[in-house]
């Protein structure tokens, strides 16, 4: 049953529920109509009793029998008889049989203690009987009338018979209905089953849920939510793979450009060295952009999840951040300051990610301050920020940021336009927000848990 | 030939400059659409390299309003886009050609060139010039037959005036094709290079018109 079709299942299941109900009710019937036949029968066997007992049978004479068994074969005849297999028979108070009726009567058994009903095998093949026993009036003689079970059971199930053909007609009608309208009621699953198997790997048009029952419908419904949400997913990972391709065009060119530079050189040493200065900077500006995009599409794919969060260890985190970057503050005269106080606004999540956001937020405080400008990084109970003073951004730029690929013009060449999407996106997965502020020459990012 | 290069990214950018410069040409360099935008009208270019994807004025809005302003040019485009769409918006905007990232220097080189010829009226590869010939792509001179060699100036003050056979060329002029902003110039510069062609190719071959510039004559 389980490797089943659900149509398969359904059209059993009705059929053998079908056939069940049909079968029970024709035993029932049968058995109520051989309760009715007993009954029937059994009248019928006690009045004849009763009127042979009232006959005088003391004066029968030896050819009696013989005459009523002529006379009988005379009527046999002209009547519509059936044979209801009874049998008569009268006994004498010795139990000799003095008359019967020629037929079945013949072969009864006589049972002196018997009186009433008896259901006994008789003399001839050993059938069984039902025979009532009666004494006659005058009490000299036992009278005994009697039936063969077996008609009784033939005429019950001739009984139930009748009324149980057109029965079957319309069980037949029956299990054909129910093979049809399940069929039928199925289709639209089938239908379904089509659409989804015929469909193209790119194809998430939704479901059509036209003509399609109530219960399946919910089902439908959360189909095509998920078609929608891996279209969407789709579109965003394509278009995360033609930005890539695209923004690593530019440094490919430059690597070019200058390459071919170098080589035109000739013996003209500074522009060859300058050249190839300016390749190298091109390679860093291609393995940052990798760098980022492998972290980026690490962070949009969701491959970080809650469960690998741990409690974080700010000090340290910050600590490692600051020596990393100092050099490079330093080399612009820019002062690092950072003030952190217990407790924190978050305590838990993934460090390495922590520290790559601080790393971007203050690798782009560094970048877009002129020189000598303070970068402050502050951590408390509210919020992480990274703020600079001196910055060397315009206004239409600012609105811009945080935009996947965006870099401010120019002057930055080793940027990968993708630092704060990867700030916004860890921010986000630890249910925190990112807002940047502006204030005069100082520019703002903070982090803030999302309410 | 003065080339005006605008380039927001500054690899790209410098590698043009440094590069152009040595295959002959006197390139201006903007990293900045406004800056490049104004350009084009303060100094006598024979064409432009544009970079489509500029961060502050966007390149095809430069175009489009040099052209509405009678700019004509020759201008290059530079995209980044790999999608046919993006070429057919900048031809259709006035743009003479494109290339797409990444490219070849060498390539923008020789389409440069082209655009450069063609928007003189001169198609032939080689100009001739009574006795003389000279090879635009390979930039040589031949005189009766003979290779002669010219510096880089010399070269692109005989190729300019070869161009503009017939016509007057203004020292000013002459000066401003030859030299981008960075470089100094000396106030007897463009002189010097002629008596340089002169002594190199022959006396006659350009005439000078006192107080007013230089002619070359057929």
């Amino acid at each position: 049953m389980k490797d089943l079709s659900l149509k398969q299942r359904l059209i059993i299941s009705f059929c053998v529920v079908a056939i069940g109900i049909w079968g029970g009710s024709a035993a029932l019937s049968w058995y109520e109509s051989r309760e009715y036949v007993n009954e029937f029968y059994d009248t019928y066997q006690l009045h004849l009793a009763r009127q042979l007992s009232t006959a005088d049978w003391s004066n029968i004479k030896p050819g009696t029998q013989d005459r009523v068994n002529d006379l009988i074969e005379e009527l046999e005849d002209d009547g519509e008889d059936e044979d209801e297999a009874l049998g008569l028979a009268v006994f004498d108070k010795n139990g000799e049989m003095i008359f019967n009726d020629d037929e079945d009567g013949k072969y009864f058994v006589f049972n002196p203690k018997a009186s009433g009903f008896v259901n006994q095998p008789n003399g001839h093949k050993g059938k069984m009987w039902r025979i009532i026993w009666m004494k006659s009036v005058d009490g000299d003689y036992t009278i005994a009338v009697g039936q063969e079970l077996k008609y009784r059971n033939k005429a019950a199930t001739e009984m139930v018979e009748e009324a149980v053909g057109p029965w079957i007609i319309g069980l037949a009608i029956l299990l054909l209905a129910i093979i049809f309208l399940v069929t039928k009621e199925l289709r639209p699953l089938k239908r379904i089953t089509k659409n989804l198997s015929s469909r193209g790997a790119d194809d998430f048009s939704p479901l059509s849920d036209k003509e399609i029952p109530q219960e399946i419908k919910p089902l439908i419904s959360s189909m095509n939510e998920l078609f929608d949400k891996i279209d969407k997913m789709l579109v965003r990972e394509r278009s995360f793979i033609s930005d890539a391709a695209h923004e690593l065009r530019s440094p490919l060119t430059a690597m070019k450009v200058q390459l071919e530079v170098a080589e035109l050189a000739g013996d003209d040493k500074e522009t060859h060295e300058k050249a190839l200065a300016n390749l190298t900077q091109g390679l860093e500006r291609v393995s940052r952009l990798v760098e980022q995009l492998l972290a980026l599409s690490r962070l949009e794919s969701n491959a970080i999840r809650y469960k690998e969060f741990a409690p974080l260890d700010w000090a340290s985190i910050m600590d490692n951040v600051n020596k990393e970057q100092k050099q490079l503050a330093e080399e612009k005269k820019i002062s690092l300051t950072s003030e952190i106080s217990e407790p924190y606004f978050i305590n838990e999540g993934q460090s390495f990610l922590w520290s790559l956001l601080l790393r971007n937020l203050i690798d782009n405080a560094i970048k877009y301050s002129k020189e000598g400008a303070d970068i402050r990084i502050i951590l408390n109970s509210e919020k992480l920020s990274v703020s600079n003073n001196k910055i060397t951004l315009n206004s239409k730029n600012i609105a811009r940021l945080g935009e996947r690929f965006f870099r401010p013009a120019g002057q930055n060449i080793n940027g990968s336009g993708l630092g704060l999407s990867i700030v916004k996106k860890i921010a986000r997965l630890h249910n925190c927000e990112m807002q940047i502020t502006v204030q005069g020459d100082i520019f703002t990012v903070t982090i803030n848990r999302v309410e | 030939m003065r080339i005006l290069l605008i380039e927001d990214d500054r690899l790209i950018g410098d590698g043009l400059n440094v590069g152009l410069n040595r295959l002959g040409f006197t390139t201006d360099w903007f990293q900045n659409g406004e800056d490049g935008y104004e350009a084009l009208s303060s100094a006598p270019y024979d064409a432009v390299v544009l970079d489509l994807g500029l961060p502050d004025k966007d390149g095809l809005s430069i175009l489009k309003d040099w052209r509405k302003n009678k700019h004509n040019e020759p201008v290059l485009i530079l995209t980044a886009q790999g999608d046919v769409d993006q070429r057919i918006i900048g031809l259709d905007s006035g743009a003479d050609d494109y290339l797409s990232k990444p490219f070849a220097l060498a390539e923008v080189a020789a389409r440069l060139k082209a655009l450069i010829r063609r928007s003189s009226n001169c198609l032939v590869p080689e100009i001739r010039y009574k006795d003389i010939v000279f090879h635009p792509d390979t930039k040589t001179v031949e005189k009766e037959g003979k290779l002669v060699v010219l510096a880089p100036k010399e070269l692109m003050l005989l190729e300019l005036m070869l161009m503009n056979r017939n016509k007057v060329m203004s020292k000013d002029i002459l000066e401003n094709k030859l030299y981008s902003w960075d470089e100094e110039v000396q106030s007897n510069a463009v002189e010097v290079h002629i008596h340089h062609i002169r002594k190199k190719l022959g006396k006659g071959i350009i005439k000078t018109i006192n107080k007013i510039g230089y002619i070359m004559e057929d």
